[in-house]
């Protein structure tokens, strides 16, 4: 079975086809991804600025972090629900879109980045807890996560325009 | 309010708004910037009502936590009035006739009302923690700024 068969019998599930097919159910999951989007990139944002030295620079950088992540994961599990069904309704246009499927590869290289940065310089973090300007890994990790989540944006709200 | 049709119509005309409009991607490049901006004004909105309400950054005093947030919120709502000014230029007849845009432009007009003679007052004068006026103003600029969001969604969906 290929990948867009898959996404064909996917779209063509009860479910799919109910989402697709509502006047108000599309509108409403699209919506509550926006907004859920904006809250939790919004506060990424905020920890990723302490990253790079711009923000809140007098707090240890594991407070601004600790303390946000809770918040941010609620986000991102409301972000990730939605998603799911927003992919569900319309699978084989997802598939056939160059902007989903860089969307997703973008998604992945994000993880990366967030989970490379834990498991590296963050274990650290209690040399550099009160630093200014953390060091530069710390950087580097703020600033492709703000690139990669620009881009992500970008992607996801490319996907619903034909060219 | 037919006397305002003119000039929404003179906006529909202007030349920004053709051009808008004859190329295939200022549109969506404009709406990427418009959202970019609203990512920035409503996540830093909610790290300050999460804080007003004492559920993030409990040793910062409040007075802090806006004043750290404050220059991104105001660039953010800088690039949003600009890029939102250019989408409705573009499609300046289209939002006549579309009700979202006008509960949007209600919504937006309370919202920076809200703001900017009490919201960003009040903040700037709380300690440790919010007294319930506090907080109440916090409810209530959120609810306003995320009126604007939902209404500017549904301008596209709706009608």
């Amino acid at each position: 079975m290929s990948i867009l068969s898959m996404c064909q019998w996917l779209q063509d599930t009860n479910i799919g086809t109910s989402i697709r097919e509502s006047i108000w159910v599309f509108p409403i999951i699209e919506t509550i991804h926006v907004l859920a989007l904006s809250i939790s990139v919004g506060l990424l944002l905020v920890s990723d600025l302490r990253l790079m030295g711009y923000i809140m620079k007098r707090r240890p950088v594991s407070e601004v972090y600790e303390q946000i992540k809770p918040w941010m994961f609620i986000g991102f599990a409301i972000m990730v629900i939605t998603g799911i069904f927003l992919f569900w309704c319309q699978a084989v246009k997802a598939y056939n879109s160059i902007f989903f499927k860089t969307k997703v590869v973008l998604l992945v290289v994000a993880a990366i980045n967030a989970i490379a940065f834990e498991r590296g310089i963050y274990r650290r973090v209690d040399k550099w807890d009160n630093a200014l300007v953390p060091p530069m890994e710390a950087r580097v990790a703020g600033w492709a996560s703000l690139i990669l989540w620009a881009a992500i944006i970008t992607c996801g709200r490319t996907m619903a325009y034909t060219f | 309010m037919p006397a305002i049709v003119p000039f929404f119509q003179w906006c529909d005309d202007t030349m920004i708004s053709q051009a808008i409009r004859n190329s295939r991607i200022a549109f969506p490049v404009i709406e990427n910037f418009h959202l970019f901006a609203l990512t920035v004004l409503l996540g830093s909105l909610v790290v300050l009502v999460l804080r007003q309400f004492g559920l993030l950054y409990k040793h910062q005093p409040i007075s802090e936590v806006a004043a750290a947030l404050r220059p991104w919120n105001r660039w953010s709502l800088a690039v949003m009035l600009t890029s939102g000014l250019l989408l409705f230029l573009s499609e300046a007849m289209k939002c006549y006739g579309n009700t979202s845009f006008r509960i949007k432009m209600l919504f937006l007009f309370f919202a920076l009302l809200f703001q900017f003679t009490i919201y960003n007052r009040v903040v700037k004068n709380e300690g440790t923690s919010a007294p319930v006026g506090g907080k109440i103003a916090a409810g209530v600029a959120l609810c306003l700024w995320f009126g604007v969001g939902l209404a500017g969604r549904a301008i596209g969906f709706l009608g």
